[in-house]
């Protein structure tokens, strides 16, 4: 790499707002000139038009990008004819970096698909709308979904956003791998899931593993913090120390530590290694943590694979996990406003949930549950969700990621040792949370 | 008036260029100066803070850790692409059959995008499955277990150094020929028939015609080694979850400022960073140059 790299790095910088603006033009149709729908009105209106831009960051391995375009979108458009849904399906990666460059130049979506950790972040930029005071009918859609995914759109006094899908991670275990390891039944508990991994290494020998996992984030390893009843801060969210670094947390680090010197847990776990899908595709782990947009995956990769699914092994936590999912919100400088809180709407209609259901992304509708057209797998999902919690929600969020990440990946390399590691993570954190 | 004549077409041919150059590059290079003297917020405004970001990049122990790392990638490619290049001119410069093939081969790597060779290596280095772990351990026996080459703070950046030499032997390799060919064939033939061995017509002929040839890729090469990136992004996070991974050790000024600026949103301090890392860049660059001028008069 020579030059343009950096003239590259710089320009991403500063031309921004240059580069931006000339290629995508957000929402330059003018805001209606016509009255506004009365207030109480969710129903569709030929009244309302222009152009409403929609960042989401659908996959594009499995059926999510096709379902939206051609079920979602046309039924939107059905409703709205007036109204131009300029969608982008930006890869979940690229999402993040493509986002702070259009806040840095002011070209923003008018609706974004966002993750629910970034929701507090933007707020409190004052990025987004507050959807609680400029929703007519906020309260309404609100009392309609489940309140653990609605609670993530909560920043200080408002909520700037709804929720659009909800996911944890549960267990996902290879029935060949269990029977030919002379595993009966999914483990429940902590102890029986390390019997289980004691026997698969002991039977299939050491290129097999127990339980395979791709990092040492706090997506990866709360579910079993939690489950050793361990935690990153207080629930107030103003101090680490004594959670982080707590009892519970250090025995759920040890325990995976210990899982790994004894080669039930796959080396995955330290990074450069195979992707635990592939691991476990291959039958090389018996067991993975996973979530709803899954299934759809393995089904085009690995059509043979044989798996069921079981909640997290429960420990003196109990069985907890992680809530991942995306909020849907709408920039505070959309100039459509009434077109992006039109679309916000409809992708929340029961129609819009059970279209995107059906390819793994779990409806936020209480209406919905149990619905026989979603997949068989979700039960287990919503089993689990009822006991998941979200990732700490501040505007420091990735700061703290590292900060864990980093403590957990130390003491499980045997860098330091396990209390140190934590200790010095949650000094970092509280001089994090101090700042918000 | 016959002078403007003159100079005035000249002048309507490089507007454009000149027009495309100060929208692209001059006003980017202006604007993220001026922002790397302000606090930048995503939609509150902008607050200008004088030398601050500056001062807090100089006591900042990650940006001193990615510098020092910046630095060792940097002596670490320039050496290897310099010592292997000139190798491989050197032999491709004998009449050797297939020599033009051989030529087309070493300079294949260069023209592939980054991105490729970093999957490429991604899957050369894993540390469960991958080819350098298989030729090691299964064929050669030389190591008893895996690594995680990516995965292991002390060899990740080297690891990515290895494929930094081995994209740019062939560029290298060219300039060197290029280099070569300006010896004049006399030169040798009389050094022979006054009884020069290989070795001392190497030292005394091509040597110190290739000081010029040399001192240019010596600059082009630290300058490149000092903006490495998409290797090292690529590589550390997919290989390790975290952009700098595994525990910061394959952090460059680079990727820092990058993660600062994205990660963080932190643009004014990204920006402070650049411009540090351009200072440090046009500082090495005058004292190699000032090196190879004074080696060149004596």
């Amino acid at each position: 790499m020579k030059l343009p790299a950096l003239r590259r790095a710089i320009a991403a910088l500063a031309a921004a707002p240059l580069v931006l603006s000339a290629c995508l033009g957000t929402a330059v149709t003018p805001a209606p000139t016509t009255a506004p729908p009365a207030s109480d009105a969710p129903a569709p209106s030929p009244v309302i038009s222009g152009t409403v831009t929609f960042w989401n960051g659908y996959a594009a391995d499995g059926d999510e990008i096709k379902t939206f375009t051609e079920v979602v979108l046309p039924a939107f458009q059905k409703l709205y004819p007036n109204v131009t849904v300029n969608h982008q399906e930006i890869p979940y990666d690229d999402l993040r970096t493509k986002l702070v460059t259009g806040l840095a130049g002011g070209t923003l979506p008018d609706v974004l698909r966002a993750d629910i950790i970034w929701v507090p972040e933007f707020a409190d930029q004052e990025a987004l709308l507050a959807l609680d005071e400029d929703m007519p009918d906020f309260d309404q859609i609100a009392g309609q979904v489940f309140a653990g995914p609605l609670s993530t759109n909560k920043w200080k006094d408002h909520y700037y956003g709804l929720p659009l899908d909800t996911n944890t991670r549960i267990m996902f275990y290879s029935k060949k791998v269990f029977q030919q390891a002379g595993i009966a039944e999914p483990p429940k508990t902590i102890e029986e899931f390390e019997a289980a991994m004691a026997k698969v290494r002991d039977t299939l020998g050491e290129d097999h593993y127990g339980y395979a996992e791709g990092g040492t984030g706090p997506w990866n390893v709360l579910p079993w913090i939690w489950s050793f009843g361990g935690g990153i801060t207080n629930d107030d969210l103003t101090t680490a120390t004594g959670f982080v670094n707590g009892p519970a947390t250090v025995a759920a680090v040890t325990k995976l530590k210990d899982w790994l010197d004894k080669g039930y847990l796959s080396s995955s776990i330290l990074g450069g290694g195979v992707a635990t899908s592939e691991q476990f595709g291959k039958d090389q782990a018996a067991t993975i943590l996973e979530g709803p947009w899954m299934p759809g995956i393995f089904k085009n990769q690995f059509p043979d694979l044989d798996f069921g699914y079981a909640t997290v092994p429960a420990g003196p936590g109990g069985t907890q996990s992680v809530v991942g999912g995306e909020n849907i919100v709408v920039f505070r400088q959309t100039q459509n406003k009434e077109a992006a809180l039109a679309f916000t709407r409809f992708m929340l209609s029961e129609e819009a949930q059970l279209a995107m259901g059906k390819v793994g992304q779990m409806p936020v509708l209480k209406s919905l549950a149990g619905n026989p057209e979603l997949p068989d797998y979700y039960p287990t999902f919503q089993e689990q969700l009822k006991t998941a919690n979200a990732r700490t929600p501040v505007p420091a969020w990735p700061k703290i990621d590292e900060a864990v990440s980093n403590a957990v990946l130390k003491a499980l390399r045997g860098d330091a040792p396990i209390q140190a590691a934590l200790d010095e993570a949650a000094t970092q954190i509280d001089a994090l949370l101090k700042g918000n | 008036m016959a002078r403007a004549r003159r100079f005035l077409p000249i002048y309507g041919l490089l507007l454009p260029g000149m027009l495309l150059y100060a929208t692209w590059a001059a006003y980017p290079l202006i604007s993220s100066f001026l922002l790397s003297f302000s606090e930048w917020n995503l939609t509150k405004p902008t607050v200008f803070i004088g030398l601050d970001n500056y001062v807090r990049a100089l006591g900042d122990p990650f940006f001193w850790r990615a510098l020092s790392s910046t630095v060792g990638y940097t002596i670490v490619t320039v050496v290897g692409q310099l010592i292997l290049g000139l190798g491989a001119a050197l032999l491709l410069n004998q009449r050797i059959p297939g020599r033009s093939v051989l030529r087309l081969i070493y300079y294949l790597p260069v023209v592939t995008s980054w991105v490729i060779v970093s999957l490429v290596f991604l899957y050369l280095y894993n540390g469960q499955a991958g080819a350098l772990n298989w030729l090691l351990r299964d064929v050669l026996g030389v190591i008893d277990k895996n690594v995680a080459w990516l995965a292991e703070p002390s060899t990740a950046l080297w690891a990515i150094a290895v494929l930094g030499i081995w994209k740019g032997i062939g560029w290298t390799m060219v300039v060197f020929l290029a280099g070569l060919q300006s010896v004049p064939d006399e030169l040798y033939e009389a050094a022979s028939m006054d009884g020069a061995g290989s070795w001392a017509r190497f030292r005394h002929i091509t040597v110190p015609f290739l000081r010029a040839t040399s001192t240019f890729l010596l600059v082009v090469l630290t300058i490149g080694g000092f903006n490495a990136f998409i290797s090292i992004f690529v590589m550390s996070s997919s290989a390790t979850g975290t952009v700098g991974g595994p525990l910061n050790s394959t952090d460059v000024v680079l990727t820092y400022m990058w993660k600062q600026a994205f990660t963080q949103i932190d643009l004014g301090y990204g920006a402070a960073l650049s411009f540090l890392l351009a200072g440090a860049i046009a500082a090495i660059s005058v004292v190699e140059l000032r090196l190879a001028r004074r080696q060149a008069s004596t």
